[in-house]
């Protein structure tokens, strides 16, 4: 045992160094290391899980905005159908409203040419009485009795109507 | 290409150095004086190697001797400590070198660790396994560096002048391989004894059910399974003399594989510079590292396993091993 330089003493005094080593180490390194290690694990995941979270939440908003958008469009193309189908029918309105009116003036313009020709034949007729009489009187010279001679007129005249219809 | 045409002018001069200081070490060296039969200056002689186990004395404090081993293994402790504090004295997330390297170290055991005992005990084992594979390798790789071995004094005994170097391996001293030894047989034992139980760890040897096994059946009358299973009893607690046996030589074996790597790479060393004192040794320096990290990796993972299976319910293991 000598030979090989076995000492209790020095035994002793390695073992309390490896002892010390030992507590030294575990204050300074392994502790303070293991500790630093968990946390930064602890952190990544942490951040990770965010990550995941935000990206969810990222796709999510995205579907939303599709949705909307997609939404809007269909919106936006009834409303165009609507507001085409009111300008057809304003249009339709307008056109029906515009053929009335024109209708209604054509009408009126007959009427007041109808009634022109009317006023005109009458006044031809009564002109054409008065110059007839006129014209009798002349030529028989006599003055007949001036009511006499209307309903003579009148007679004859009706009876030119109704031969004119005739 | 002129850059890379002068460093390869340099590394052929170079060559050519070394090559000149290995004939040059040859020819002065033991080998090629006594071949050669010339007289070669004493300045120019290496001291013939003196192979002496125990660890030399060199301070006395008191009663108390202080030998080149402790020395240097206080500077081993001393280095690890500052070094480590140094590393983790401000910690960052986002560490620095000092502290990158720390984490590395601790981080590369860990995962070590881990793999052998699973994520439960690997962080009782990290302190005791990782504090035995630092002190062992930074013992040993210390041990390299040229102040170690060569600064000392001249002691004039019986046997005429000793040169007694001031710092020496510390690895190559028994009384730290055993320290680690003792210490690391203390951890497994006790760590058994807490994990499992002290008398479920104690018939974890013996398998002591075997044998009452045997007198229930005897109680209930079946005479033929009785003497079976008193000879299986009375094998288990052989077997188990045994397995006590050998746990008490781990100490045994921890401490003299240690001891005798190292010591046999510092002698190695020491011959190689005797006989060719210049460039021959480095290869074997290169070894000497190896082996300080194959040595320190060796004793921290055999602590690793046998603690391991000192935690493992022995039944289990018994079984698969019938089986």
């Amino acid at each position: 045992m000598e030979s090989i330089g076995i000492n209790p003493q020095l035994l002793v005094a390695f073992l309390i160094n490896f002892l010390i080593l030992f507590g030294l180490l575990t204050a300074v390194l392994y502790k303070p290391i293991l500790k630093m290690l968990d946390e930064r694990q602890a952190k990544i995941k942490e951040s990770l899980e965010q990550a995941e979270k935000i990206k969810e939440q990222t796709s999510r908003s995205e579907e939303q905005i599709k949705a909307a958008i997609e939404a809007a469009r269909k919106e936006g193309q009834v409303i165009i159908a609507q507001a085409s189908q009111i300008a057809d029918k304003i249009k339709e309105e307008a056109k029906e409203g515009a053929r009335k009116e024109a209708d209604i003036i054509i009408n009126k313009a007959k009427d007041e040419i109808k009634l022109e020709r009317d006023k005109s034949i009458a006044d031809l007729r009564t002109e054409f009485a008065n110059l007839t009489v006129l014209a009798a009187e002349k030529v028989i010279k006599e003055s007949v009795d001036a009511k006499k001679h209307r309903k003579l007129i009148d007679d004859v005249l009706e009876e030119s109507k109704t031969f004119k219809q005739n | 290409m002129n850059k890379l045409g002068c460093s390869s002018r340099l590394g052929v001069l170079l060559g050519i150095f070394i090559l000149a200081l290995l004939l040059t070490a040859f020819v002065i060296g033991p080998l090629g004086s006594r071949l050669l039969n010339i007289q070669v200056p004493s300045y120019l002689q290496v001291g013939k190697p003196h192979v002496q186990l125990p660890s030399e004395a060199v301070f006395h404090v008191g009663g108390f001797t202080i030998t080149n081993t402790l020395l240097s293994s206080w500077i081993t402790i001393l280095i690890l400590f500052l070094v480590f504090f140094a590393a983790t004295r401000k910690m960052k997330v986002i560490p620095g070198r000092l502290q990158s390297f720390a984490e590395v170290v601790v981080e590369g055991m860990y995962n070590f660790i881990q793999g052998v005992s699973g994520e439960k005990n690997a962080r009782i084992f990290l302190p005791v396994v990782g504090t035995i594979f630092l002190y062992v390798i930074t013992n040993a790789w210390l041990a390299l560096i040229p102040v170690w071995g060569t600064i000392g004094f001249w002691e004039h005994g019986e046997e005429g002048a000793i040169f007694v170097p001031l710092l020496r391996a510390a690895n190559t001293d028994i009384n730290l391989t055993l320290s680690i030894a003792l210490f690391a047989f203390c951890f497994i034992e006790i760590l058994g004894m807490t994990k499992i139980g002290p008398l479920k760890y104690i018939d974890g040897f013996f398998n002591f059910g075997v044998l009452r096994d045997a007198f229930v059946g005897l109680f209930k009358g079946k005479i033929k399974q009785f003497f079976t299973n008193l000879a299986n009893g009375f094998l288990n607690i052989f077997i188990g003399i045994l397995e006590i046996v050998s746990h008490f030589i781990r100490i045994i074996s921890f401490t003299f594989r240690l001891f005798g790597n190292m010591t046999a790479g510092e002698i190695l060393l020491m011959v190689m510079t005797f006989l060719v004192p210049f460039v021959a040794a480095v290869p074997f320096y290169g070894l000497e590292t190896l082996v300080g990290f194959l040595q320190a990796m060796i004793f921290a993972g055999l602590t690793l396993v046998f603690g391991v299976l000192a935690v493992t319910p022995h039944h289990e293991e018994g079984a698969e091993e019938h089986h």
